[in-house]
């Protein structure tokens, strides 16, 4: 389960810049037919978000200020969610170096979710009606989940094998900043940013370089994808 | 007082048992028959007699080399060709019914994958591979005719079988499945 090589897609997400507007969270449920299942069922914990803004308080009570942290699923190269799988529904691509997760092949049992330290797998509890004309928003490149799935940010998987079909078609490499996730073309401030790693000149791998960067839970060894940057207020760093 | 047979001695039970499983079998064949015949089309397009006339697939399923979906032809497409040609068939008076309302044709797919398979003709298309392989040989077809077993053993046996070395990629599960 475990990579032998270098991971190929990764994101940085800035959490200088980032305000907590949520764009991302809304960019990525249009994105990937994430169902709505109202505030009753979210209240009993049930949420679909794929992605979440987590916020924390900093300082002592007159002055405190909130501090914000996108958490998304970090496409472990050594993740815990995959070998607790029976049926082999949650497994590493190879090809990708993604966690994927195969909805026609996952039968619920949910022992996936429980392993992950990021809770960032979210289940199909029920399935969940989508009134006319709300159907038409649809993405018929993702597909819908039924009841008793277990789902979980893909990175735009979908994204991905179409910028790479069409690089192919057109006969070169993908170029940085071609594929570009949901979550990263809606932030206004470009706090995310995603790109191959395997390459050293693309964006995201410079910016993993930055002495900013920080990885969650990395005690775990579970060799995130995702980068975090925080400069503690000072900038530039 | 008379002892009663075992429940599963009655001849009743049994009758009824044996009628149960019946139906439940015919159920399961007359389903797994009805997909396996060409579904009822609009038009009884006859592929065999356009395909013989030398018309090309990717003529009226453009699509096909540059995108995920083959698509199906509009009716103005085949009005392109059959504005000029005497209408001496009941189909192509049906067909200008179509054009005289204004309405599209309502084709009916018959070459279908489940919603949790994504797949893209363009590569296939640029990789070579013939129409036929997959859709069978429509020059002997009238209208379109569904392939036994286009399941994903059949997709993973041709991948492996025509690209040996891109197996990594091409057996990869987020190839299709995301």
């Amino acid at each position: 389960m475990a990579e032998e090589y270098p991971q190929k897609w990764g994101m940085v997400i800035d959490l200088d810049v980032c305000t907590g507007c949520n764009a991302c969270v809304t960019a990525c449920s249009m994105e990937n037919n994430v169902s709505f299942i109202g505030e009753d069922e979210n209240a009993y914990g049930r949420g679909m978000q794929w992605m979440r803004v987590q916020r924390y308080w900093e300082g002592e009570y007159p002055d405190v200020a909130p501090t914000r942290q996108p958490m998304l699923c970090q496409q472990c190269g050594h993740a815990p969610c995959e070998p607790v799988c029976p049926v082999f529904a949650s497994l590493h691509s190879e090809e990708e170096h993604i966690n994927v997760q195969v909805y026609n092949r996952c039968i619920g049992t949910r022992y996936c979710a429980n392993n992950c330290p990021y809770i960032a797998r979210v289940f199909n509890w029920f399935d969940y009606d989508l009134p006319s004309p709300l159907n038409f928003y649809l993405n018929p490149d993702v597909t819908v989940r039924r009841r008793s799935v277990m789902e979980k940010c893909t990175f735009c998987v979908q994204r991905i094998k179409h910028g790479e079909a069409a690089a192919r078609a057109e006969g070169r490499e993908v170029a940085d900043g071609e594929i570009v996730p949901a979550c990263a073309q809606a932030c206004p401030t470009e706090a995310i940013i995603f790109g191959d790693l395997t390459d050293p000149e693309s964006r995201v791998s410079k910016l993993t370089r930055s002495q900013r960067g920080f990885y969650q839970y990395e005690e775990l060894g579970t060799a995130p994808a995702v980068v975090y940057l925080k400069g503690g207020g000072e900038y530039g760093g | 007082m008379e002892k009663l047979a075992a429940l599963w001695k009655r001849p009743l039970f049994r009758i009824g048992l044996g009628l149960f499983l019946f139906l439940v079998l015919a159920g399961a064949v007359g389903g797994i028959y009805l997909t396996q015949i060409p579904p009822e089309q609009p038009i009884q397009f006859p592929h065999a007699f356009h395909v013989g006339v030398g018309a090309q697939c990717l003529y009226c399923h453009p699509g096909a080399d540059s995108g995920p979906v083959a698509g199906l032809p509009s009716s103005g497409k085949c009005w392109g060709c059959h504005q000029q040609i005497a209408k001496k068939s009941p189909e192509l008076v049906k067909l200008a019914g179509f054009i005289e309302r204004n309405e599209p044709i309502p084709w009916v797919p018959v070459a279908i994958q489940p919603d949790f398979v994504h797949f893209n003709h363009q590569p296939h298309v640029a990789a070579g591979v013939d129409c036929a392989t997959c859709h069978g040989d429509v020059a002997k077809m009238k209208t379109a005719e569904p392939q036994r077993g286009q399941n994903m053993g059949w997709c993973l046996d041709c991948h492996q079988k025509m690209r040996p070395q891109e197996f990594l990629r091409l057996g990869d599960c987020a190839t299709c499945h995301y």
